[in-house]
C-alpha cells in the first residue's frame, strides 16, 4: 500500500505525453540547501517511461541552461527558481520527440509580423538588450513589445529608464532559457491561451454546463 | 460531532457512522465522486477511457483513494454517463485527460413513449463494468473501507437522454408530462442502484443535476423532493446526494427526502449549509475543485478543511468529481489535515 512518497510540490504537468504511449510526466520543485531544484517524474511503470524522463531532462538542460545535479534534480546554474521560465523550458522538451537532437535556440528570431531581425545582445552583466535589424515601421515599440513579452514569460525585470532591456532578477545571464522564450515573446497571449485550454481540460461539468 | 472516547474505527466503519449521524472516531475523509487523477492512472496503469469501461481497470484506479490517497472511502463511477450508456445515449469517450460525456446534441428520446429501459440495461458493457468492479472492491476491501457506488437521479438522465434544453422546456411547458417522465426514468435509477447493493456497495450517490445555476428551490420541491423520498424508500443503503452549485435554497427539502446525506458544493457556505441541515441529515464536502485543489496548494486545502471541521461537517472531501490534473499533493492533504485537526482538538480538549 501506498508508493507515493514527497517529491515536492507540483508545478507543471503534461497529461499527456504523445511521444511516449500517452504517460504523464510532471515537474516538481524541491528545496534544498543550494536553493531549488527540479524533479521530472511520471508515475508510469511502463518499459520505455524512464528513457523518456531522461530525453525531457537532457532536452531541458539544453534548452534551459539547466544543469543535471547527481540526485536527479536539475537546477539552473543560479539556483534561482525562475519558475514561469521553468515551465515553459518544460513543456517546450516535452513537445520534442526522444530521437530529436536538441540545440540551444539563438538569441535571434525572424519577426513573422514585421519581417524585422529581432535580436537580444547579453552584457554579461545579466542585462540583455533586445534590438531590430532590418526594414519596418514602428521598430522601437515592436522592441519595447518583444521586451515586455519576455518579462511576462521569464518573470524578467525591465532595466529602469529604458524600453529595450532586461534582465533576471538573480543578475545572472541564462543565454540558452532567453533564446527559448524569445520565440514566444512576440505572442505571449497565445502562450497564455494555450495554458488556459490545456488547464481546463479534465475539469468536469455538470451536465446543464456542457456543450 | 461526538468523538470522546470511541476506539478506533475501520474507514468503513467510519464513513457508515458518519452517514449515520453517529459518533465517529474521528472525521472520514470521504470521496462521493471520483478522486481519479492523470498520475494516479499511471501509478496503476489504468487510464481512462478503459478505466471506466474495464471493471479491472475501474478497480484498480478507484482504489488509490484508499490505498495512495488515505481516503476512507473508494468510489469506482468516475464518470456520470455509465447508465446513459446503456440506455442508447452516444459517448464521447475522449481520452486519458478528459471526462467521456453524453453527446447531448444527439438526443435518444424525443417524448415521453420513447422512455423505455432497455432489457440488457445491466448487463450492458457500461453497467455490468460498476457492477463487476464494486464485486472486485468488496471482495479485496470490504470489511476496511467503505465502497461507494453511484446511480444517476432521473432528472440527469434526463438531461443526458432528451438533451438540457429540450428537458428544461419540457419542464416549462408541460410539468405534468415532466414528472411522468421522470417517474418512468427513476426505474433506471432503481434498478442500476439495487443492483450495486447486491454487488457489495456500501453506500450509493446520487446525482440528480437539478443545480442552481438553472433550477431553483422551488422546481427541486415541485419535481424532485417526492420523487427523491421514494428513491431513498425504496434503495436501501444510505444514499448521498450530490447536486452541483448553490444549493442552500434546497437544502431544507433535501433534507427533508430521507437521504443520509448531501453532497455539497464550495457555493455553499459550511455554517450556512449546517444550520439549514440541523442534523436531520450529514453534509460531505465541500473542498473547492477548480481553484483550491486544482490550482492552489495543501495550505488552502487545509484551511477549508478546517472550515467544514470547525462548524461540524460530518464527512469532508472534494465538492465534486475532481479535475484530472489535480495534484497528488493537494488530495492528500484531505486526510492530513482531518487527522491534525482532530489531534489539536484532543489535546485542546
Amino acid at each position: 500500500m501506498g508508493e507515493i512518497v514527497d517529491i515536492g510540490r507540483r508545478i507543471e504537468l503534461v497529461p499527456i505525453d504523445l511521444h511516449c504511449q500517452d504517460i504523464t510526466i510532471g515537474l516538481y520543485c524541491q528545496e534544498v540547501d543550494e536553493g531549488l531544484g527540479f524533479l521530472v517524474h511520471t508515475y508510469s511503470h511502463l518499459p520505455v517511461a524512464q528513457e523518456r524522463i531522461s530525453f525531457v531532462i537532457h532536452a531541458m538542460c539544453v534548452l534551459g541552461g539547466m544543469v543535471l545535479a547527481p540526485n536527479g534534480l536539475i537546477h539552473f546554474p543560479c539556483w534561482h527558481e525562475h519558475q514561469m521560465a521553468c515551465k515553459r523550458v518544460f513543456l517546450e522538451a516535452c513537445k520534442l520527440a526522444s530521437n530529436t537532437i536538441v540545440e540551444a535556440k539563438p538569441l535571434n528570431i525572424l519577426d513573422k509580423k514585421t519581417g524585422l531581425n529581432i535580436k537580444v545582445f547579453s552584457d554579461k552583466n545579466g542585462v540583455y538588450q533586445v534590438s531590430a535589424e532590418g526594414v519596418g515601421k514602428d521598430k522601437e515599440k515592436r522592441v519595447a513589445f518583444i521586451a515586455g513579452g519576455l518579462i511576462k514569460l521569464g518573470q524578467m525585470v525591465e532595466v529602469k529608464n529604458t524600453l529595450d532591456k532586461i534582465a533576471y532578477p538573480c543578475g545572472d545571464t541564462h543565454d540558452e532559457m532567453l533564446g527559448l522564450l524569445l520565440i514566444r515573446a512576440p505572442n505571449v497571449r497565445a502562450v497564455f491561451r494555450e495554458q488556459d485550454m490545456a488547464a481546463s481540460r479534465g475539469v468536469l461539468a455538470a451536465p446543464s454546463q456542457q456543450k | 460531532m461526538e468523538t470522546q472516547n470511541i476506539k478506533e474505527m475501520t474507514s468503513r466503519e467510519r464513513v457508515l457512522a458518519a452517514l449515520a449521524r453517529e459518533p465517529v472516531d474521528r472525521t472520514p475523509a470521504c470521496n462521493p465522486t471520483s478522486v481519479a487523477t492523470v498520475e494516479l492512472m499511471d501509478l496503476v496503469d489504468a487510464p481512462f477511457p478503459d478505466a471506466n469501461r474495464d471493471p479491472e481497470l475501474m478497480a484498480r484506479l478507484a482504489a488509490t483513494s484508499y490505498t495512495e490517497l488515505g481516503f476512507d472511502s473508494i468510489m469506482p463511477v468516475f464518470s456520470i454517463i455509465q447508465e446513459s450508456s446503456a440506455l442508447g445515449c452516444n459517448i464521447q469517450w475522449e481520452q486519458k485527460d478528459n471526462w467521456p460525456t453524453v453527446r447531448m446534441n444527439e438526443p435518444i428520446w424525443k417524448d415521453i413513449e420513447d422512455i423505455k429501459i432497455p432489457k440488457n440495461y445491466l448487463t450492458h458493457q457500461d453497467t455490468k463494468c460498476v457492477l463487476d468492479a464494486i464485486k472486485i472492491l468488496k471482495k479485496e476491501y470490504g470489511d476496511e473501507v467503505a465502497i461507494i457506488g453511484k446511480t444517476m437521479g432521473p432528472w440527469s438522465l434526463g438531461y443526458h437522454c432528451f438533451g438540457v434544453e429540450p428537458f428544461l422546456l419540457m419542464s416549462l411547458d408541460d410539468p405534468e408530462k415532466t414528472k411522468l417522465a421522470l417517474d418512468r426514468m427513476k426505474e433506471a435509477s432503481v434498478q442500476f442502484g439495487i443492483a450495486q447493493i447486491e454487488a457489495g456497495a456500501d453506500a450509493l450517490t446520487l446525482p440528480d443535476h437539478a443545480t442552481g445555476d438553472l433550477v431553483s428551490g422551488d422546481y427541486y420541491k415541485r419535481f424532485l423532493r417526492d420523487l427523491h423520498i421514494e428513491l431513498a424508500e425504496r434503495i436501501p443503503i444510505p444514499l448521498i446526494m450530490h447536486i452541483c452549485g448553490r444549493t442552500v435554497d434546497r437544502m431544507d427539502y433535501i433534507a427533508q427526502t430521507g437521504f443520509a446525506a448531501f453532497h455539497y458544493d464550495s457555493k455553499n457556505h459550511p455554517d450556512e449549509s449546517m444550520e439549514v441541515m440541523n442534523e436531520r441529515i450529514s453534509l460531505v464536502g465541500n473542498i473547492n475543485n477548480p481553484e483550491t485543489l486544482f490550482a492552489r496548494g495543501p495550505d488552502r486545502v487545509r484551511e477549508e478543511v478546517y472550515k467544514n471541521l470547525d462548524v461540524g461537517v460530518q464527512l469532508v472531501g472534494p465538492e465534486c468529481a475532481i479535475p484530472l490534473q489535480t495534484s497528488i499533493e493537494n488530495l492528500k492533504e484531505i486526510p492530513y489535515a482531518l487527522c491534525d485537526w482532530h489531534k489539536e482538538h484532543t489535546a485542546t480538549n
